[in-house]
């Protein structure tokens, strides 16, 4: 080998790694200026316009209460992305086989992809909040990040998990139609329906049981933890069973690269 | 000596389709190994197999000892592969996928820098370094190809159709360059449709069809398997062919002999030692000779004999796999079965 199997596989996952950031970092206007776009949007129409008529919720400013969420928005829906895509366009193109005939162990493969697009995702969801800061700033007071580190947890945990749930559609996509369905067809409702835009307690007893079925609510909530300190749910529990959830999916990622789902025939 | 490759009853099943049908092969280390068959034979699965791309329904394969599924990251660590597709990263430079494709090998990025530098300048397109691949010419791409499959330092170098569609200038460079890293001690696979690519550089050549192998050989001793063309033309030729069958009667190497356009030909193995005996003997009748040529049999048509499919050929045979004679008559070694495809 070139090298011992442990530095090889080192080397391996830092080439790839370095590799798909490389590819997001070099194209801002495919991935960076969308979500800079949409969110300057969201924030004025949603936050100060429809925001002065809504008022406060949970106390704190409208503008502020969906700041967390559409930070959750674009970090998820980022990393979702990166992740599916680049593992898809390389099953598409076949440039895919550069990484699979190498000597990269299929963690060491799992963990760059999933590194990678989390990166983007919290690279975006860093974006979106300096958007929301310069506006909320602007208009109220300074953005609080009230619980830092749970902010910094919530975000590496939640990126994490949709970048991994990126490979499995990446791999599991046999079309471009089929991205795009993953992504405005479960990932936008889930989101949308997640608590970003309104709070639980706004919700019927019957639909605040639902909405906590939903992944995102937790996500939404635990990063809105961090940034107001205020929370619907308890947010220990919400990081406990959102980064076992991120455990299982790289997991089925590394077993489906070693079955070669999608990838091998 | 290791062995570079070790195949035993290689098998890869799509559904009800049989694309490897027990392939076994040894391909010994420092070799120019040649893999030919007609499309659907299962060259490229068989090649696929080896670097992960497919898995294998059943058999086993080591590449320098190494298993390709139980110890795949050493297999793969040894081999270099210049595909037929054009399956490369579009996103970037083609001196950064280089640069990418020796990192995924644990080569330190620095090295890789050095090892990409090198490839491209090994197949002539240093200067477009910094261009992507969809903006290279059709012999670019190819040239691309094998310097990605060489800048790893492979010990085991697969080239599936590397001219494929290339002109001649370049097919002679790449010919000269998959050479000399032969000769430097590198193992060559080769698959290729230009028979005459593997009649020029291949040590051995193993025909695969339809699944199974054919046949493993040198290309010369192919060669003297099929059969030569002396045709005559004669001064005062005979209104038949019989008077002169009886020309050289007892030579078995003689397979038929006939008139065409007033043309004696001569079909016969190994036609050049049969020429002067013929000459001989018509001079002897008292024929006048104007003009002869000898069409020496090509591996192609031996290629093509071999692969020939007939009716009801189901049973198909595997007569060249390891201690199976590879001497059987040419018409009963074409085998049956499905078609591969890759």
């Amino acid at each position: 080998m070139n090298g011992d199997a442990g530095a090889v596989d080192l080397t391996g996952f830092l080439t790839l790694t370095r590799r798909e950031v490389l590819r997001f970092l070099r194209r801002p206007a495919n991935t960076f200026a969308p979500p800079f776009i949409t969110n300057v949007l969201y924030f004025s129409v949603f936050g100060v316009i429809l925001g002065e008529r809504v008022g406060t919720i949970t106390g704190v400013p409208y503008i502020l209460f969906i700041l967390p969420g559409l930070v959750v928005l674009g970090a998820v829906s980022n990393s979702f992305e990166n992740a599916s895509f680049s593992i898809f366009h390389g099953r598409w193109n076949e440039y895919i086989h550069e990484v699979l005939t190498s000597p990269l162990s299929y963690a060491g493969m799992v963990g760059a992809y999933v590194l990678s697009a989390a990166t983007r995702g919290l690279l975006v969801g860093g974006l979106i909040a300096a958007i929301g800061w310069a506006i909320v700033s602007a208009l109220f007071r300074p953005v609080p990040v009230e619980k830092p580190a749970y902010l910094l947890a919530f975000m590496l945990v939640i990126t994490l998990l949709f970048a991994s749930l990126g490979v499995i559609g990446g791999l599991a996509a046999s079309d471009f139609d089929d991205l795009t369905v993953m992504n405005q067809f479960i990932l936008r409702p889930l989101v949308f329906f997640g608590a970003v835009f309104y709070s639980l307690e706004d919700l019927t007893p019957l639909l605040r049981d639902v909405s906590l079925l939903n992944p995102m609510v937790y996500m939404v909530n635990g990063v809105r933890y961090g940034f107001l300190g205020v929370a619907e749910v308890d947010p220990r529990l919400s990081l406990a069973v959102l980064a076992g959830m991120t455990a299982a999916a790289v997991g089925i990622d590394v077993l489906l690269f070693k079955r070669g789902y999608g990838l091998t025939d | 000596m290791t062995n570079a490759l070790e195949v035993e009853d290689l098998r890869k099943s799509y559904g009800d389709l049989d694309a490897l049908k027990g392939v076994s092969l040894t391909v010994p280390e420092g070799s120019f190994f040649g893999l030919l068959g007609p499309n659907g034979a299962g060259k490229t699965t068989f090649i696929n197999v080896l670097v992960g791309l497919v898995r294998a329904s059943g058999g086993d394969a080591r590449v320098f000892g190494h298993d390709v599924e139980d110890d795949y990251r050493k297999a793969r660590d040894r081999i270099g592969l210049a595909p037929q597709e054009f399956n490369v990263d579009r996103f970037f430079p083609i001196h950064e996928v280089l640069e990418h494709k020796a990192g995924y090998h644990g080569v330190p990025h620095d090295v890789a820098a050095e090892r990409a530098e090198r490839a491209l300048k090994q197949v002539g397109i240093y200067d477009k370094r910094d261009t992507r691949f969809d903006w290279l010419s059709g012999g670019m791409k190819r040239r691309f190809m094998l310097a990605r499959a060489l800048v790893t330092d492979p010990d085991l170098l697969i080239l599936d159709e590397p001219s494929a569609g290339v002109d001649v200038q370049l097919r002679r460079d790449l010919w000269d360059l998959v050479t000399e890293l032969n000769e430097r001690g590198t193992t060559v696979l080769l698959t290729t449709h230009y028979i005459e690519e593997a009649e020029r550089l291949c040590d051995e050549v193993a025909i695969l069809d339809r699944g199974r192998v054919v046949t493993v050989a040198s290309p010369e001793d192919l060669m003297d398997r099929g059969t030569d063309r002396v045709v005559v033309t004669l001064r005062d030729p005979p209104a038949s062919a019989a008077s002169l069958s009886a020309v050289l009667p007892g030579d078995d190497r003689i397979e038929d002999v006939s008139l065409e356009e007033g043309r004696l030909v001569v079909t016969a193995r190994q036609g050049g030692l049969v020429a002067p005996d013929l000459v001989r003997e018509l001079d002897r009748a008292g024929h006048e000779i104007l003009d002869m040529e000898i069409k020496r049999t090509s591996l192609e048509e031996v290629f093509v004999d071999m692969t020939r499919h007939d009716e009801g050929d189901e049973d198909g045979r595997d007569d060249a796999n390891e201690g199976a004679p590879d001497d059987a008559p040419l018409e009963t070694a074409a085998p049956g079965g499905g078609e591969g495809s890759r």
